[in-house]
């Protein structure tokens, strides 16, 4: 990538600068268009969201069907997701040393847009509270905290692209006194001069990230202290602001107007998508995708939505995804949607894919993910054209009316779900996370095709999923009796 | 009763032997496109092979997938699968398609073998269901797959009782009569037979005999695999390919372990599957030249060098190369908490398994196997010490001393 006939002028050279231009924009509370480009990495045009991951990846999209299948320009990392080994242990991740090791270690495309933060999207709420120095994270293997220093560090050495400001925010709790309002954003003020202080001691000629500054939520008199900062001493330093609550753009102050701004106030649906949009939010995660992919819904929704006329028994809204646990479509040759042009709706139909549902492969869960991204991205192109053509307001009174308000409820099983995918307060219900798959039928197996490759003796006869594929539902019926009701011709 | 005989829908294309041991590399013409032998197919048992799409199958070099009868006769279902117009379509599989049949219902508990077919329970429901060789090639029909196999009386090699084998023995011919009576697609799909006999070389020669009779397309080997002694079952591929036609393909059924894929194919074996490569990538282990790699091993966490070193996979290979540039520590990372780290895994074991065949295959066609197999010895263990007996005694057998220099 670089020019060698340049390389003697590197030091010359401007830093990698983040550029964001609003292509359209008319009062301070109202849908905008944008472009954000950095050097090296595809263009985000506004509104638009970032692939949402876990671990590195997008949930399901294996990396060669990232680069091949989707259309997704940018990820949202969380940090969280690579210190588990804290405090005992360097993470893994910090310990690689070439340049952008981050983007190395998860094999994320070279122009793909790289912005972390440091809790996942959503975050889930951790049990000790945020000190003023540390925030509590949830890694795999249970809750962990950071401080503000480890935090700018890490950013330092994972060089990404666009950094969140760390900030004291205590999720799950419902509600904030004010003196604990106060503290957020003292330490939020804090941890940000921590993060630009790091970024100033890297090299004129290395890359730099960007720094995105949180508005917390809370009202904008109570963190006023913290935002009169950030514009007296902070605007020049940092390239936008991550909005934890979107009825705060209304309190933005004029100097940070200009800047991009990424939501974390998660929106449950589509239209909560464009009820922040028309406030003038520009780049989001959209966890639903993945919740209804895992809920295994494929998202069937156009912006703007089709002319009434097309409803289907005239007054009935339109629901937002199909469920595609249900067996009405096992017979099906469509795809998922109509005029969907992703790998799956070209390649595949609705009986493959409820099949693989039922039959709980994994390919399912791929597919329809695959599948809910592209719904998302033309989604979004929607959006910004309709934007264009100045019937946003329109548009969306009138999807509104189209579909229903909220995504339908998941009725299958979703695939195994894992300890850190778990909101806490789920842990303790009585039911179990993830049902039991079989039961053992008593006697030890022996199975050409599902017998361990495993020499101790305690597990060489357990026979895992795909021997017993096809013979799970039999826990409620208990096969000796059943076997011993069975006349069989031989015996009469 | 004069055997049945039958049209095939296959070209076995012999393109070389190995001039010391029983090895022969081939290409198989069928319905839908050449394969090279040998062949190692991955088991995609539910019309899915774990996550992966049918495209990067097909990427990681497979032309021929195992899908399972009996799964997929419960679901999609017989009557889906006829509306769709077969397995190929509703999977979106453009290359050929092999269905092994009820293999495992007649090992479990839940089965009984009677001569008008398999009787079991119904995984649904638990309502008694049978199941006849005619149920059987009427479902695979409805597949539409390149290859069928027969319905077949199966019994655990480790049985001592020898009168029950001989029995299962002499009724998977006869079932294998009635497949042949009720195959409706002999032209497009082809019926193969399968032997069985367990450990008993004469009840394996008999019915080796039988089944070589009645001119099937293609041959297996069955009822093997099991837990049976590794030199029992080394005597037993080597006597059956002994006594089969040369040229016909023949499939060792459910093999699947590199060091048993090489030596089975010294003992002029073709064909093999195994469910092994992809489910132990499920489980984090990367196989690879010099024997698997638990990648959940702590070990590993740090480790950013690719799975292994070469592999021309799409994961191993780097960013420059045109690869992903998928390291270890990265599968460490992933493995067991994002079911793209198993795809991941799986698109590398099967590119091994495939690769390795190829690699075979080339070493047949230039005739230096003997040199090939010694190479891949040397590679896997730590010194000759290593080498399992019964692979040496295996290998002596057709020619190929491990232990020489």
């Amino acid at each position: 990538m670089t020019d060698i006939t340049a390389a003697p002028n590197l030091k010359n050279l401007p830093p990698e600068t983040l550029d964001f231009t609003l292509l359209k924009t008319t009062t301070a509370l109202a849908p905008r268009l944008g472009r954000l480009s950095l050097p090296g990495r595809k263009t985000l045009l506004t509104p638009g969201f970032l692939g949402n991951t876990s671990r590195g990846v997008v949930p399901h999209i294996s990396h060669d069907n990232f680069a091949k299948n989707t259309n997704i320009n940018g990820v949202y990392i969380p940090l969280e997701d690579f210190v588990e080994k804290l405090p005992q242990k360097t993470p893994p991740v910090f310990q690689i040393d070439t340049v952008d090791p981050l983007r190395r270690f998860i094999a994320l495309p070279r122009d793909t847009l790289l912005v972390i933060g440091a809790r996942r999207q959503p975050a889930i709420p951790c049990p000790a509270a945020n000190t003023n120095s540390e925030v509590g994270i949830l890694t795999s293997v249970g809750f962990r905290s950071i401080s503000s220093d480890y935090y700018a560090a890490a950013a330092r050495k994972l060089q990404p692209d666009i950094v969140i400001g760390l900030a004291d925010i205590p999720f799950g709790q419902a509600a904030i006194g004010v003196r604990r309002k106060d503290k957020m954003s003292d330490r939020t003020e804090s941890w940000m001069r921590d993060i630009i202080a790091k970024r100033n001691t890297i090299d004129k000629d290395e890359r730099r990230f960007h720094i995105f500054a949180p508005i917390l939520p809370i009202e904008g008199q109570l963190q006023s202290w913290y935002l009169d900062h950030l514009v007296d001493n902070m605007v020049d330093k940092i390239s936008g602001v991550a909005i934890y609550d979107s009825h705060l753009l209304d309190e933005l102050p004029e100097e940070l107007q200009q800047l991009p701004r990424m939501s974390f106030d998660n929106p449950a649906s589509p239209q909560a998508l464009l009820r922040q949009i028309s406030l003038g939010m520009d780049i989001f995660t959209v966890p639903f995708v993945s919740d209804a992919t895992d809920a295994g819904i494929a998202l069937d929704f156009t912006f703007p939505a089709p002319k009434k006329a097309n409803l289907k028994n005239g007054s009935l809204r339109q629901s937002l995804g199909i469920d595609m646990w249900l067996t009405e479509h096992s017979g099906s040759m469509t795809p998922l949607t109509g005029a969907c042009t992703c790998y799956t709706c070209i390649k595949h139909h609705r009986a493959y894919i409820q099949h693989l549902l039922s039959a709980k492969e994994m390919l399912g869960w791929v597919l329809i993910q695959l599948h809910n991204h592209a719904i998302m991205d033309t989604f979004f192109a929607g959006v910004r054209n309709s934007i264009a053509n100045d019937t946003f307001e329109q548009d969306v009174t009138a999807f509104e009316a189209f579909y229903e308000p909220k995504l339908p409820e998941k009725t299958g099983e979703g695939p195994r779900v894992r300890g850190y995918q778990f909101q806490a307060p789920e842990h303790g219900k009585p039911t179990k996370k993830n049902p039991k798959a079989y039961k053992p039928l008593g006697a030890p197996l022996n199975a050409f095709h599902g017998q361990q490759p495993n020499k101790k003796p305690e597990i060489r006869d357990n026979i895992d999923d795909d021997a017993l594929i096809g013979l799970i539902g039999l826990e409620n019926v208990d096969p000796e009796e059943q076997f011993e009701n069975l006349k069989l011709e031989d015996d009469k | 009763m004069a055997p049945l005989s039958m049209p095939s829908a296959l070209t076995y294309e012999l393109l070389g032997k190995c001039s010391v041991t029983k090895a022969r590399a081939a290409t198989l013409h069928l319905a839908h496109g050449p394969v090279p032998l040998p062949i190692f197919m991955p088991v995609a048992t539910q019309a899915s092979l774990k996550g992966l799409t049918p495209e990067q199958l097909e990427e990681a070099g497979c032309r021929l997938c195992l899908n399972n009868t009996y799964h997929l006769g419960l679901k999609p279902g017989q009557a889906t699968l006829d509306a769709v117009g077969g397995a190929h379509k509703f999977q979106s599989w453009p290359h050929n398609i092999l269905t092994v049949s009820f293999q495992m219902v007649s090992l479990l508990k839940l089965a009984k073998v009677t001569e008008e077919g398999v009787r079991f329970l119904s995984p649904h429901d638990g309502s008694p269901m049978l199941l006849t060789p005619e149920h059987s090639i009427s479902l695979q029909n409805s597949i539409g797959s390149d290859i069928i196999m027969q319905l077949d009386d199966v019994i655990a090699t480790t049985s001592p009782n020898l009168a029950r084998m001989k029995e299962a023995m002499e009724r998977s011919v006869r079932w294998l009569d009635r497949c042949i009576k009720a195959h409706k697609h002999p032209e497009r799909q082809n019926l193969f037979c399968i032997i069985q006999g367990g450990l008993d070389l004469d009840l394996r020669r008999e019915c080796t005999k039988e089944m070589v009779a009645r001119d099937t397309p293609g041959i297996a080997i069955g009822g093997l695999s099991g837990g049976e002694a590794k030199d029992a079952y080394c005597k037993v591929v080597d006597t059956c390919t002994g006594l089969l036609p040369e040229k016909k393909p023949r499939y060792v059924m459910g093999v699947g372990y590199p060091e048993d894929l090489i030596v089975s194919i010294a003992l002029g074996a073709d064909m093999f599957d195994c469910v092994w490569p992809t489910r132990t990538a499920r489980f984090g282990n990367a196989i690879t030249a010099r024997g698997v790699l638990n990648l959940r091993n702590a070990a590993y966490s740090e480790d950013f060098s690719p799975v292994e070193e070469g592999c021309q996979c799409v994961c191993c290979r780097s960013q420059e190369e045109g690869g992903l540039g998928i390291t270890r520590g990265y599968i460490y990372h992933v493995t067991a908490k994002e079911t793209a780290g198993a795809h991941l895994l799986t698109i590398h074991n099967v590119h091994y398994q495939l690769n390795l065949m190829k690699l075979a295959r080339e070493a047949i066609v230039e005739d230096r196997y003997p040199a090939f197999v010694k190479e891949f010895f040397a590679k896997l263990y730590d010194g000759k010490s290593m080498y399992p007996e019964w692979a040496v005694n295996a290998l002596k057998g057709v020619g190929v001393d491990l232990l020489s220099d």
